[in-house]
């Protein structure tokens, strides 16, 4: 296991070195552009873009500025923020709490109803309770999570006003303060992530049932409880945990839009904002972040997975 | 298990009947296809046809007709500069389908070109394999957004966004048909009477990728409509005035309350398309290769 690990976690570092790469050549693909989102439409001066450009390094060829780069970003610096007069690093750890708990408990939500579900359908398959949760994870996944999060708004905030419309209070303020502004997000963040959890539940538990351990289960004459319980579900139930990782990487993308919708001060709303007013730093850092996040849950989750499952160690 | 059965016994007829007719009866034997077809046509026409028939303005302003409820005037309502919701609509699904078309032609060119390039030479593989890999750790759509914001909001740029963020998904399925069927015994035969290495990959070995990558493509459309409504609704796709399903919510967001109508056809015009889309790779997938599983899109 401990070699297995140190693999796993030595695979990490070139891929997170190619990703910062990537972040560079894309951000850099428009030389210059960053003063020119930044001067808007004031009429400024040659001298003084020159020495804008100066300040943050882009008059310099691109590959010293790489050069210069890559060792600050490693270490998570990622320099000032150009609209927030502060340090990007600030500015990410300021708003990590928002996007932790919008799409932690989006997760629970997806795990606590699709899975459930998922299996229960691959039980039934071709039944009517199979049909009904195949039509709907259909129709989650077709939704666009943030229309969803304005009609969500629409019905239980500005209708039933059961809940705040939009905003974030920390948990501090009391439970229900931020519950409450959390509950149509998390619900508009789960729905298509709920569709995803039933669909690949419900083939994992079909693939499972038709194994020959369970058939021999059934042989024996095991009664269908017994079947199910101890034999099809224990062996699913190692696969569907992979699914905790990928619904976590796909809550983290997925959070980006719907803390826009409800203006959420959270990593997400950083990132667009950052990418409509061209605020390279901010973009940069906050795109690192997050995925430097969504990287870790998954190694967590394939080190999980290999511990359970010593076949995948020694493959 | 009941479906496969169906298909297999449907697939075997091309020499009994004519094409269309086992087209046909393939598209029987799967609901969700023909279901999904049916909306998708059903959709195409309406954008293409409507404008002819019908005097469709998605640009012209009035002021005094301005946030109107659907009514028999107004089908579905005006929006803040009076313009008609519906035209808008209409010429809002033009784009949509646009983008998701020339997103999907451009993956499946670039991806079936890279896929068989790096299924066929090791050192074509590590490099392709080490882009692509580098592509997909990135959650969700926020490559898209980081490209957009790098090289500015239009129409060609969303497309290009989608194609740079799925094209590792084809390049995957297809390297993996490539490797799968290298070595089978029909491609040995054709080797042994002397097909060349070209030829073999061309014409043996790659059209047996052809039924995976439609159904990844299929699933690929309808996650780039959702890409362009997105991005759009962030102030990153087609600008205004121009109309697309994304910009008309995220114009809408102000008048939530007091006119929601202008926000939710949109939304439910994205949802038809994309649920129409997905039923139609559902179909194919089972029509195709029952084994295989549910896409799992970015």
């Amino acid at each position: 296991m401990l070699r297995y690990t140190l693999r796993r976690v030595l695979e990490f570092i070139p891929t997170i070195f190619i990703a910062v790469t990537l972040i560079f050549v894309i951000t850099r693909l428009v030389p210059g552009s960053p003063i020119t989102a930044l001067i808007g439409n004031q009429s400024v001066d040659a001298a003084k873009i020159d020495a804008m450009a100066q300040q943050l390094g882009l008059d310099r060829p691109v590959w010293e500025q790489y050069i210069e780069w890559l060792p600050r970003v490693v270490t998570g610096n990622f320099g000032q923020s150009m609209f927030f007069s502060a340090p990007v690093v600030d500015v990410i750890l300021d708003r990590f709490p928002v996007t932790f708990s919008l799409t932690f408990l989006a997760l629970i939500v997806t795990i606590a109803i699709g899975i459930p579900i998922g299996i229960l359908s691959a039980m039934r398959r071709g039944g009517i309770f199979d049909y009904f949760g195949n039509v709907l994870s259909s129709l989650g996944m077709a939704l666009p999570p943030f229309w969803l999060g304005f009609m969500l708004m629409l019905v239980f905030a500005v209708g039933l006003q059961w809940v705040p419309a939009s905003g974030y209070r920390p948990i501090e303020f009391g439970f229900w303060n931020w519950f409450s502004r959390l509950l149509l997000p998390v619900a508009a963040l789960s729905v298509s992530q709920i569709g995803l959890v039933v669909r690949m539940t419900r083939s994992t538990m079909i693939e499972v049932l038709g194994t020959e351990y369970v058939g021999m289960a059934r042989t024996k004459g095991l009664r269908e409880r017994t079947v199910i319980l101890k034999h099809a579900l224990r062996n699913a139930m190692i696969q569907i945990v992979t699914v905790i990782g990928l619904v976590f990487a796909l809550g983290l993308g997925g959070s980006v839009i719907i803390e826009n919708v409800f203006a959420l001060p959270g990593l997400g709303e950083l990132i667009t904002t950052a990418a409509v007013r061209r605020d390279y730093p901010t973009l940069e850092g906050g795109i690192f972040y997050l995925t430097l996040v969504a990287l870790a849950i998954n190694l967590v989750v394939d080190l999980a997975y290999a511990y359970f499952n010593p076949r995948i160690r020694y493959s | 298990m009941m479906k496969s059965a169906d298909a297999t016994e449907v697939l075997p007829s091309p020499h009994a009947r004519s094409g269309l007719w086992t087209l046909w009866s393939m598209m029987r034997s799967e609901p969700m296809l023909l279901g999904g077809g049916a909306v998708l046509l059903l959709l195409v026409l309406a954008a293409v046809l409507i404008p002819v028939v019908m005097a469709i303005d998605p640009l012209s302003i009035n002021v005094t007709q301005k946030l109107l409820p659907p009514s028999p005037e107004h089908w579905l309502g005006t929006d803040e500069f009076g313009r008609e919701v519906f035209d808008r609509l209409v010429i809002g699904a033009h784009l949509s389908l646009r983008v998701g078309f020339a997103a999907t032609a451009l993956t499946a060119l670039v991806g079936i070109t890279l896929g068989a390039l790096s299924g066929q030479y090791r050192l074509a593989d590590s490099i392709i394999g080490r882009f692509s890999d580098a592509l997909m750790i990135f959650p969700g759509f926020v490559l898209a957004i980081m490209i957009l914001a790098a090289i500015g909001p239009s129409e060609f740029n969303v497309v290009l966004a989608v194609v740079v963020l799925y094209v590792p998904r084809v390049i995957r399925t297809v390297r993996a048909s490539i490797i799968e069927y290298r070595s089978a015994d029909f491609v040995q035969a054709a080797r042994a009477v002397g097909v060349g290495d070209m030829r073999l990959l061309v014409v043996h070995i790659l059209p047996k990728s052809f039924g995976p990558v439609m159904v990844q493509l299929t699933f690929g459309f309808a996650w780039a409509i959702l890409v362009e409504a997105g991005l759009s609704f962030l102030g990153l796709g087609p600008p205004p005035p121009d109309p697309s399903w994304g910009n008309m919510i995220s114009a809408a967001r102000e008048f939530i309350r007091t006119a929601p109508w202008i926000m939710i056809a949109p939304g439910l015009m994205i949802t038809a398309t994309v649920l129409s889309l997905n039923l139609i790779g559902d179909g194919l997938r089972d029509l195709l290769d029952p084994r295989l599983q549910s896409q799992v899109n970015p």
